[in-house]
C-alpha cells in the first residue's frame, strides 16, 4: 500500500523524501552512542551569545551600534536541542546627521527557533525557522563575537536576502569522515512565511564542503533556488585556510546570482613572535579584506545598484578570552560615490546555564 | 568598471595573496593557525585527539573559550555539532576534551 503519491509532491520537497526515509529507518534501528561516557559534561539549559557596541562612521556620519544576540539552548536528552537566536541591534544618529539630539531605534530579528534531532552519527535533523547556510559568511561568522570586521561584504544579500533565515526543513552532517578529509552537507527546505519575525521566502538548497586536515583547507560551495516570484539561483563557491605552521587565517568567497556577483577575501594575522612584547603582541590581530562588486541586471535586491569595492585594514585586540577590542578602516569605491568607513567599539561573548547542574 | 579595472584588481589580490602566505608561513614560527591568543594551544599536531578535533573544526570559526563550566559543556557541543556538522564520534571526543 503506498501511503503518499509522491508524484503529487513537489519537486525540491521529493527530492528530500528519499533520504529522510532511509534515515529514519536506519536512526530507529540505532541506539545513540554513550555521549557521557567517561566525561564530566552537562546538560544543562544555556543562553551564549554575543554583545557588542560599535561607533561606526560613515561619509562622517557617526553612528552608535549597540547589540545583543542571546542564542538560548534548551536539551531535551542528548539527541535532541531546542534552539533560538535572536538579534537586537540599536542604530543611532544625530537628528540632522551631524548635530542634534541621537536618535534611532532597536530592531528585532529572530535569526533562527529551531529543534535539532541528532539522528544519526551523520545526520542531523533540523526543523523550524533556521539561519540559511550560504557560503562562508551567513551562517558562521555573523556572531558578532566571531566576525573579524564589523562591516558585513558587499555581496552578503546574495542567497540570504531577505530575511536571511528560512523556514522548513534541514538534513545536515557528515557524509565522509576519513584521515585524509571531511566531506559535510547540507540539504533544505524553506516554505513561504509571512509571519511577523518568521518572514521566509520559499527555497530550497544544499552546501557543501570538503576539509582536509593536514593541509588545513577547506573548500565549498553553496546553491539556493528560490522559488518565490521570480525564480533564480544563487550560487557561491568558497575557499578557507589556516596553515599549519603561522597563525593565519585566510577566508574567501565567491557569490553570484541573478543581480550581481563579487568576492570577499581576508586575511587575520596574529604576531606570536614578535620581536618586542610578544606577551602583548600574541593579543593583537591585523586583518586585511579585498572586496568587489559587480552589478548585473540593474542589481538591487539587497545588493547594490552600482559597482562597487571595498578595502579593509582592522586591529583588534584580545583583552581576556571574552571580550575583545575592535577598530577598522575601510574605503568604498562606488560609481555612485566614495566613501570612508571607520568602526570602534568592542565586543563580550557569553555563555552562561541557566539552571543549576550536578557537580562533578 | 570595465574589465581591465577588473582584471587589475585581481591581479594585485593574488599578489598579495601570495606575498602574505610566503611571509607568514616561513620556518620558525611554529605556532598554529589561529585569530585568537587562547589558540595556541590548539595545533593539528596536538596529541589529544579531541584537541585535534577541536582545532580541525572550532578553531576554523572561532578561539576556544579559556573557561568552559563542565555543567554546559554538553548543551555546547549539541550545538556546535549542528552548526558545525560534526559527526557522534568527533563530538564525543570534544566532551571528552573539554569535559575530562
Amino acid at each position: 500500500m503506498q501511503l503518499i503519491d509522491l508524484r503529487s509532491l513537489p519537486g525540491t520537497i521529493r527530492l528530500l523524501v528519499l533520504p529522510l526515509c532511509i534515515l529514519f529507518g536506519s536512526a530507529a534501528g540505532r541506539a545513540q552512542d554513550n555521549l557521557q561516557a567517561r566525561t564530566t559534561a552537562g546538560y544543562v539549559p544555556v543562553i551564549s551569545g554575543g554583545l557588542a557596541y560599535i561607533q561606526n562612521v560613515v561619509g562622517g556620519v557617526q553612528y552608535l551600534v549597540p547589540q545583543i544576540n542571546p542564542v538560548l539552548l534548551v536539551p531535551m536528552g542528548h539527541s535532541v536541542l531546542l534552539e533560538s537566536h535572536v538579534d537586537f541591534t540599536g542604530f543611532f544618529n544625530r537628528k540632522d546627521f551631524t548635530s542634534g539630539p541621537y536618535v534611532g531605534k532597536v530592531y528585532k530579528t529572530t535569526e533562527s527557533a529551531q529543534l535539532d534531532w541528532l539522528a544519526d552519527s551523520h545526520a542531523i535533523i533540523i526543523a523550524g525557522r533556521y539561519i540559511l547556510p550560504f557560503g562562508l559568511y551567513s551562517e558562521r561568522l555573523t556572531p558578532v563575537w566571531i566576525h573579524n570586521l564589523q562591516d558585513i561584504p558587499l555581496t552578503y544579500a546574495i542567497g540570504t536576502h531577505p530575511y536571511g533565515s528560512g523556514d522548513g526543513i534541514m538534513l545536515r552532517g557528515v557524509a565522509a569522515s576519513l584521515p585524509s578529509a571531511t566531506i559535510q552537507y547540507t540539504a533544505y527546505f524553506s516554505a513561504q512565511s509571512s509571519i511577523e519575525q518568521l518572514q521566509a521566502v520559499r527555497a530550497a538548497g544544499g552546501d557543501t564542503s570538503i576539509f582536509v586536515p593536514s593541509k588545513r583547507v577547506e573548500a565549498g560551495l553553496s546553491y539556493q533556488r528560490t522559488l518565490d516570484g521570480y525564480q533564480i539561483n544563487n550560487e557561491a563557491v568558497y575557499l578557507s585556510w589556516q596553515p599549519q605552521r603561522a597563525s593565519v587565517d585566510l577566508k574567501a568567497e565567491y557569490d553570484r546570482n541573478h543581480y550581481g556577483d563579487g568576492y570577499w577575501i581576508e586575511t587575520a594575522y596574529i604576531p606570536q613572535q614578535f620581536l618586542v612584547e610578544p606577551n602583548f603582541f600574541r593579543h593583537v590581530q591585523m586583518v586585511g579584506r579585498m572586496e568587489q562588486f559587480f552589478v548585473r541586471n540593474g542589481g538591487g535586491n539587497g545588493l547594490a545598484g552600482a559597482n562597487q569595492h571595498r578595502p579593509e585594514v582592522g586591529l583588534n585586540y584580545q583583552i581576556q578570552d571574552d571580550w575583545r577590542l575592535e577598530s577598522s578602516y575601510g574605503r568604498l569605491y562606488s560609481h555612485s560615490g566614495n566613501s570612508n568607513t571607520w568602526n570602534f567599539g568592542f565586543t563580550y561573548r557569553f555563555i552562561w546555564p541557566l539552571w543549576p547542574g550536578r557537580k562533578s | 568598471m570595465n574589465d581591465q579595472v577588473r582584471k587589475k584588481w585581481l591581479l594585485v589580490l593574488a599578489a598579495s595573496g601570495l606575498c602574505l602566505a610566503t611571509l607568514v608561513a616561513a620556518p620558525g614560527q611554529t605556532s598554529p593557525a589561529a585569530t585568537g591568543p587562547a589558540r595556541s594551544q590548539t595545533t593539528a599536531m596536538a596529541a589529544d585527539p579531541g584537541e585535534k578535533v577541536f582545532a580541525a573544526n572550532c578553531a576554523r570559526c572561532h578561539t576556544p573559550p579559556m573557561t568552559l563550566n563542565p555543567r554546559v559543556t554538553g548543551t555546547i557541543l549539541m550545538h556546535m555539532r549542528t552548526r558545525a556538522r560534526l559527526c557522534s564520534k568527533d563530538q564525543k571526543l570534544l566532551l571528552q576534551y573539554l569535559a575530562p
